[in-house]
C-alpha cells in the first residue's frame, strides 16, 4: 500500500512539491529562528555563564566607555573565593545590533590558553605568544571573513596577522579574536596603556558568585573608577537586552511557521481527500478497511511534511554550519549555530505537523459512507 | 442451501420530506455457481440491493447472509474483511485507481489477504489472463481503452477467489461490440470458473446471458417465487 501512496504523490507532483517546498521553507525559517533562541540560552547559561564574573564600569554598556585600570586585577585577586582574573581590553567595529560584528578581545595569551575555553584547530599557541600583532580568530569569524593561518587581517585602524583559529564549546566565543592586551592597549586611538575594557574573573568552586561580585564592587568604590560587576551571563544578557527582546519576539515566529506548515499540508490533503474521495471509496469496497484507509491518508499528509520539514532543517542546519552567521551588539555576540536538538526537533515537528495536518481529512475518508462516495463524478 | 440468502430486507432514504423505499420486504436465494440478473426500472432498487449484498450499504430491516455468514451483523471493518475475502465488486464506470498500473490494480485486493508473493503474482498473472489483458499489465488506467479499463475492473474482481461477484451495469457504459465481448467474458468466467454471479443491467439484452433473471418493480420481485428459486 505503501506504493499506493508513493505514486499518488508522485503522480500529483505538482501539488506535491508545492506543498513540500512550503514545508521546506517554513521548516528552514523554524530551524533559524530556533538557533538564535539556543545561541541565546547557551550564553546566558553554563558554567561560563554562571561561574565568571565581569568587572565593568559603572553605568557604561558599550565596551569603548568603559575604562578601567589594569591595575584593579591585583586588587580583585586578593577578593576570597577569586580563581584569576584577566583583565581584558575589547574593541568592536560597531556597538549597535549588526549581522557581522568583529569583536577583538585583548588579554595576556598565557591566560586565554589557560582560561579560556578554545582548542586551536590550525595554527598554534607558540606564534600567538610571540608577535605582538599576532591573533586567534574564532572559527565563526574565520568562515564569515574568509580567514586562514597566515593572513592578515585589518578592520579600522587595527591590523592583525592571524597565526591560530580556534573553536569553543561556547559558541559565542567562536565570534571572537584574541590578541595580546598589549597590542589592543597600544591601538591608534584607544589610548588606553594600563587600561582595560574589563576584568574577567573566574571563581573558586565553593565561591558564591553574587556574593564576590558584590565584594569587588564595594573594594573598587575607593578607586578613581566604580564598577558593577555580574555574572557573565547577567552581564551578556544586560549588553544584548534589546535584542534580547526580539529574540524573545522572535520564537512567536517560529510557532507561526509550524502553524503555517500546518495549515498549508492540511489544505492540501484536504482537497486530496475530496478530490479522491471515491478513489477511498473503491478501496474500501475492494476490501480495505476504514482504519487502513485513514492510515493511507495520514502516509501521504506525513510523507509530504516530512520530506518537506526534514529538507528544510537540514538546508537550514548546512547553512548555519558553514555561514558562521552571529548577531551581535556593543561586544557581546549570539553565534548561530546548528545542534542535534535543532534537527531532532525539527524532524519530530515535522512529523507530528504532518499526522496532525492529515487528521480531519483521514478521518473523512474512513467514516465517509461507501455508497455516498461511490455517487460522487 | 443457498450461497446468498436474503430474508425480508427492506431500505428506505430520506430525500427532503419524502420517504423513499427502494426495498420493501424482499426476499432472495442465488445458489453457488448462479448467475442471477436484476432488471428493472431506474430507481426501484436494483443498486441498492446489490451494495446490501456487498455489504457497503447496510439495510433497515431483514437479515442477508452469504456462505453462512450474516453480513448484517458485522461490524465495519470485519465487513472490510469479509469483502476482502469474499466479494468481488465490478462497477460501471470500472473506477480503477489512475496512479496504478493494470498489473497492480488486480494486486490490490489480493494484498489484503494473506498470501505469499508467488503465490499473489500467480493470481494476478491468471487474473489477467482470463481476461486477455496479459500484454496491458503495465499500461496505466489512461492508456487503456474503455473495454480494456473493464476487463482489468474484472480481473480485480476475480483475483482474491470470491465466493460472489456483483456486477453493476458493467456494459453500461461501453459501446455495443465492447458491451458484447464484457458479456461474454462474465459468461465464460460463470460458466468455466464456477464464479456465483449477480449482475445488475437496465438492458434486456445483457440480462439475457445470465442463467436466472430478476425484475424489480418499486421495491418487489415482480415473481418473488423466481427469487427464492
Amino acid at each position: 500500500m505503501l506504493t499506493y501512496v508513493l505514486k499518488t504523490l508522485w503522480r500529483h507532483h505538482t501539488r506535491t512539491l508545492l506543498t513540500v517546498t512550503g514545508a521546506a521553507v517554513a521548516m528552514f525559517v523554524f530551524c533559524f529562528v530556533g538557533s538564535v533562541q539556543e545561541g541565546l540560552q547557551l550564553l546566558t547559561t553554563g558554567s561560563d555563564a554562571d561561574r565568571s564574573l565581569i568587572v565593568f564600569q559603572e553605568n557604561r554598556f558599550c565596551p569603548t566607555s568603559s575604562r578601567l585600570p589594569e591595575d584593579y586585577a591585583r586588587k580583585i585577586r586578593e577578593v576570597r573565593g577569586v580563581r584569576d582574573v584577566m583583565p581584558i581590553q575589547v574593541w568592536t567595529n560597531n556597538c549597535r545590533a549588526s549581522l557581522d560584528i568583529v569583536v577583538f578581545n585583548g588579554a595576556a595569551p598565557k591566560q586565554i590558553q589557560a582560561t579560556r575555553p578554545v582548542t586551536l584547530v590550525e595554527g598554534s599557541w607558540t606564534a600567538f605568544g610571540s608577535r605582538r600583532d599576532a591573533a586567534i580568530v574564532g572559527r565563526n569569524v574565520a568562515q564569515r571573513r574568509a580567514l586562514n593561518v597566515g593572513d592578515q587581517f585589518s578592520i579600522g585602524d587595527l591590523s592583525v596577522n592571524v597565526v591560530g583559529v580556534f573553536r569553543s564549546s561556547v559558541p559565542s566565543e567562536e565570534n571572537l579574536i584574541y590578541t595580546s592586551l598589549e597590542f589592543l592597549q597600544y591601538t591608534r586611538g584607544l589610548d588606553a596603556a594600563g587600561l582595560v575594557t574589563q576584568h574577567e574573573v573566574l571563581l573558586t568552586d565553593d565561591a558564591d558568585a553574587d556574593l564576590v561580585a558584590s565584594e569587588i564592587d564595594n573594594i573598587l568604590r575607593a578607586g578613581p573608577v566604580a564598577t558593577t560587576t555580574r555574572r557573565k551571563g547577567a552581564f551578556q544578557a544586560s549588553t544584548l537586552s534589546d535584542l534580547v527582546d526580539l529574540i524573545g519576539f522572535a520564537h512567536w515566529l517560529g510557532y507561526a511557521c509550524v502553524g503555517l506548515v500546518l495549515s498549508l499540508v492540511a489544505t492540501t490533503t484536504v482537497m486530496s481527500v475530496q478530490d479522491r474521495i471515491k478513489e477511498y471509496a473503491v478501496l474500501q469496497t475492494i476490501g480495505v478497511r476504514p482504519m487502513r484507509a485513514m492510515q493511507l491518508v495520514l502516509a501521504e499528509s506525513t510523507i509530504l511534511c516530512a520530506v518537506g520539514g526534514i529538507a528544510g532543517t537540514g538546508i537550514a542546519l548546512g547553512l548555519l554550519a558553514l555561514g558562521g552567521f552571529a548577531i551581535g551588539a556593543e561586544g557581546a555576540t549570539i553565534a548561530f549555530r546548528p545542534s542535534w536538538w535543532l534537527a531532532g526537533s525539527g524532524t519530530v515537528v515535522s512529523l507530528a505537523v504532518g499526522v496532525i495536518a492529515g487528521l480531519a481529512p483521514a478521518i473523512q475518508a474512513a467514516t465517509v459512507p461507501i455508497v455516498v462516495a461511490l455517487r460522487e463524478a | 442451501m443457498a450461497l446468498v440468502e436474503l430474508q425480508g430486507v427492506s431500505k428506505s432514504f430520506r430525500k427532503g420530506d419524502e420517504t423513499i423505499t427502494p426495498l420493501d420486504d424482499v426476499s432472495l436465494q442465488i445458489h453457488a455457481g448462479e448467475f442471477v440478473s436484476l432488471m428493472g426500472p431506474s430507481g426501484t432498487g436494483k443498486s441498492t440491493l446489490l451494495n446490501l449484498v456487498s455489504g457497503i450499504d447496510r439495510p433497515d430491516a431483514g437479515t442477508i447472509t452469504v456462505d453462512g455468514t450474516k453480513i448484517t451483523g458485522l461490524s465495519r471493518s470485519r465487513l472490510a474483511d469479509w469483502r476482502a475475502a469474499n466479494l468481488g465488486y465490478i462497477f460501471q464506470t470500472h473506477n480503477l485507481i489512475p496512479v496504478l498500473t493494470a498489473y497492480e490494480n488486480v494486486e490490490l485486493p489480493t494484498l489484503l489477504l494473506k498470501l505469499s508473493s508467488s503465490e499473489r503474482q500467480m493470481r494476478v498473472e491468471l487474473a489477467l489472463e482470463a481476461v486477455g489483458l496479459t500484454d496491458r499489465a503495465d499500461h496505466y488506467p489512461r492508456q487503456l481503452s474503455g473495454g480494456q479499463e473493464q476487463r482489468v475492473g474484472i480481473a480485480r474482481a476475480i483475483v482474491a477467489h470470491p465466493k460472489v461477484v456483483v456486477a453493476d451495469e458493467p456494459t453500461g457504459s461501453l459501446d455495443s461490440e465492447t458491451s458484447e465481448q464484457i458479456q461474454v467474458l462474465l459468461q465464460r468466467l460463470n460458466q468455466e470458473l464456477n464464479i456465483t454471479m449477480l449482475m445488475v443491467t437496465h438492458d434486456s439484452h445483457v440480462a439475457k446471458i445470465a442463467s436466472r433473471q430478476l425484475v424489480l418493480d418499486r421495491g418487489k420481485f415482480l415473481d418473488s417465487q423466481t427469487a427464492i428459486a
